[in-house]
């Protein structure tokens, strides 16, 4: 504002800084180590720059099918494709009758959603139906069972409940019936509820591990958090250790494959990060005050 | 309305309703969907819940099961080790609340406090990151970092002479180490919050305090704070609301047996009882712990709503 900035605005951004850089270090030094020459990320000498700059690490962890790496990339990439599309559908469309108060029973509904929100049934009764639907094994388990989040549920209707009432009612005087009316008219009005409820559901998609480690035993199956999982905390216990090996002259050690393997799982949530940030603050704030 | 509607007779107001409801009927029709995945998924799993009476066995199924009773609530009761479960569950749930809510309170106060916008903005940006990374990575990482062999901490310590450290497998880091961890995803997400109330502060409270010569620090403790209460009142009500709910994603991804003597929580055993690699499910015991557990945290959710509801008039549920 008006006063200049004093030691206490220098030392506080220091600070903050400082935090920040806490934040994405450990990133930035997989990220570098994944670049680097084993012999030097075996002596811990990388820090900040890739040293002995080489990509063959990628090339190799891509093209090994025994690592799973490439495989769980697809498979993740799969789940969250689909699981958003069906997701984001299902939540608008349960979503919008929701929002209509002439719908008769529509308090009722709400409130069985509030209630199995807030009183889960937990993980072995889930797993007896799923198991009797089929979805043991199945691809349907990372797109079906998580098809409606009560959150984002919730956020989508009070986005819809704020929208104005005259819009369906001259709709309806056209005569348009309620389905026309959703999806001409409301659907496209709901754009920004729906990118928010699009990049939460991605996001957890994406991130999913106790799903897929109850569900998919199938190696065929495993998204990248298994293999990550696999390939790095339980490395060595169950004989998928990685051995160190020497690719057109670079030292290949467990230590790269393995930064290599964790950067590849995050890329695709740097490449969404801009507008994830956008909208997930957006959400928060809706889902905090109106919720 | 109300009045009109009373005035009426049954067979009139059934014969409104049930108008009403047909004029509605492609809005039913659409809702379908939902009414089945929520029967399904949300209230099917809550029948499943009887499995804690019996003695199941999936290919027996539900009908054929043999009843049991409270026998499974009893056999937990009196194992000894429930007392180690429900003290690292508790202890767990402390430590993470002790750190995982001030700490977003004062980076919200420091961020506030940052007078060039690129430089806030930039913080926020850089320390939301790690929210959106899967606890299957920052475990992963946080494995690379510790490595006895190669992490770079361990490099670090040895280098100063010390002797490396099993980090991963020793039971007095794994609380120190869930709790960091939960730290460094959530403290920039959650801080949102706060600074979204901050922004809402009237500039004038400032503008006097200014007048009357108010230094920085006292303008934080009497007008950013003050303001700011009822948000950290609701956040905490809430937390406490969710003590229950500890991170299983993380927890698995951590713990291993070496660990059990501070890493497993309720929820893990309950999962070992399901679906541990070796040994026989036992998903009737699982399920009455898990049903125990669900009761209390429903009890303290419900609570908590409604103490908050008494702090402000925006109610979460």
């Amino acid at each position: 504002m008006k006063s200049k900035l004093q030691g206490f605005d220098y030392a506080n951004m220091f600070v903050l800084i400082l935090i920040s850089i806490v934040c994405v270090y450990p990133l930035w030094n997989i990220f570098a180590v994944s670049l680097s020459d084993g012999i030097y990320a075996a002596a811990s000498k990388v820090y900040l720059v890739p040293k002995g700059f080489n990509v063959e690490t990628y090339k190799y962890v891509l093209n090994n099918p025994r690592l799973g790496v490439a495989d769980g990339l697809l498979n993740s990439f799969l789940y969250t494709v689909v699981g958003t599309l069906v997701a984001v559908i299902m939540t608008f469309i349960t979503a919008y009758p929701l929002s209509k108060k002439r719908l008769a029973g529509r308090k009722l509904i709400m409130l069985v959603f509030m209630f199995t929100f807030i009183f889960e049934a937990g993980i072995i009764p889930n797993y007896i139906v799923y198991h009797g639907v089929g979805l043991v094994n199945s691809f349907w388990v990372m797109v079906i069972p998580g098809a409606i989040n009560t959150f984002l549920l919730i956020i989508m209707r009070s986005f819809l409940d704020a929208l104005p009432e005259e819009l369906e009612e001259s709709a309806h005087i056209d005569g348009a019936n309620d389905l026309q009316i959703m999806w001409r008219i409301y659907f496209p009005l709901t754009r920004p509820a729906i990118a928010t409820v699009c990049v939460f559901y991605s996001v957890s998609i994406w991130n999913q591990f106790l799903i897929p480690a109850i569900y998919l035993q199938k190696q065929s199956l495993k998204p990248i958090t298994l293999v990550l999982y696999n390939l790095i905390i339980s490395a060595g216990k169950d004989g998928t250790s990685l051995e160190s090996i020497n690719v057109n002259g670079v030292q290949l050690l467990p230590q790269n494959l393995q930064a290599a393997a964790v950067f590849l799982a995050v890329a695709p949530i740097l490449i969404v990060y801009p507008f994830a940030q956008k909208y997930f603050t957006k959400g928060m704030l809706i889902g905090s005050v109106k919720g | 309305m109300q009045t009109a509607l009373r005035s009426e007779t049954a067979g009139g107001r059934g014969r409104r309703l049930w108008n009403g409801m047909w004029r509605s009927r492609l809005l039913y029709l659409i809702l379908i969907p939902g009414l089945v995945h929520m029967l399904v998924f949300k209230l099917l799993p809550l029948f499943g819940l009887v499995i804690a009476f019996q003695d199941y066995s999936l290919i027996k199924g539900i009908g054929a099961s043999k009843w049991v009773g409270f026998a499974n609530f009893e056999k937990f009761l009196s194992d000894p080790y429930f007392w180690k479960l429900l003290k690292n569950t508790a202890l767990l749930a402390f430590f993470n609340l002790l750190f995982v809510f001030p700490i977003p309170i004062l980076f919200a106060l420091m961020v506030n406090e940052v007078r060039i916008k690129s430089v806030q903005r930039f913080v926020q940006t850089v320390t939301f990151f790690p929210y959106f990374i899967s606890s299957a990575v920052a475990v992963s990482i946080l494995y690379t970092f510790l490595s006895p062999q190669s992490g770079l901490v361990n490099m670090a310590l040895q280098s100063m002479g010390g002797e490396p450290v099993f980090f991963m497998s020793e039971p007095g880091w794994f609380r120190p180490l869930y709790v960091a961890l939960n730290v460094w995803q959530l403290f920039g997400y959650s801080s949102i919050i706060y600074l979204a109330a901050m922004t809402n502060i009237d500039p004038h409270l400032y503008e006097a305090a200014d007048m009357d010569g108010a230094s920085r620090f006292r303008k934080m403790f009497h007008i950013t704070l003050p303001s700011i209460l009822n948000t950290i009142v609701i956040m905490f009500i809430l937390a406490i609301g969710q003590i229950m709910t500890v991170d299983l994603d993380k927890i698995l991804l951590m713990y291993n047996p070496s660990l059990y003597d501070t890493a497993d929580v309720i929820q893990s055993y309950v999962y070992r009882q399901a679906f541990a690699t070796r040994g026989f499910p036992n998903y009737s015991y699982g399920a009455a712990v898990g049903l125990m557990q669900s009761i209390v945290a429903f009890i303290l959710v419900l609570s908590a709503n409604k103490a908050s509801k008494k702090f402000s008039d925006s109610q979460i549920f």
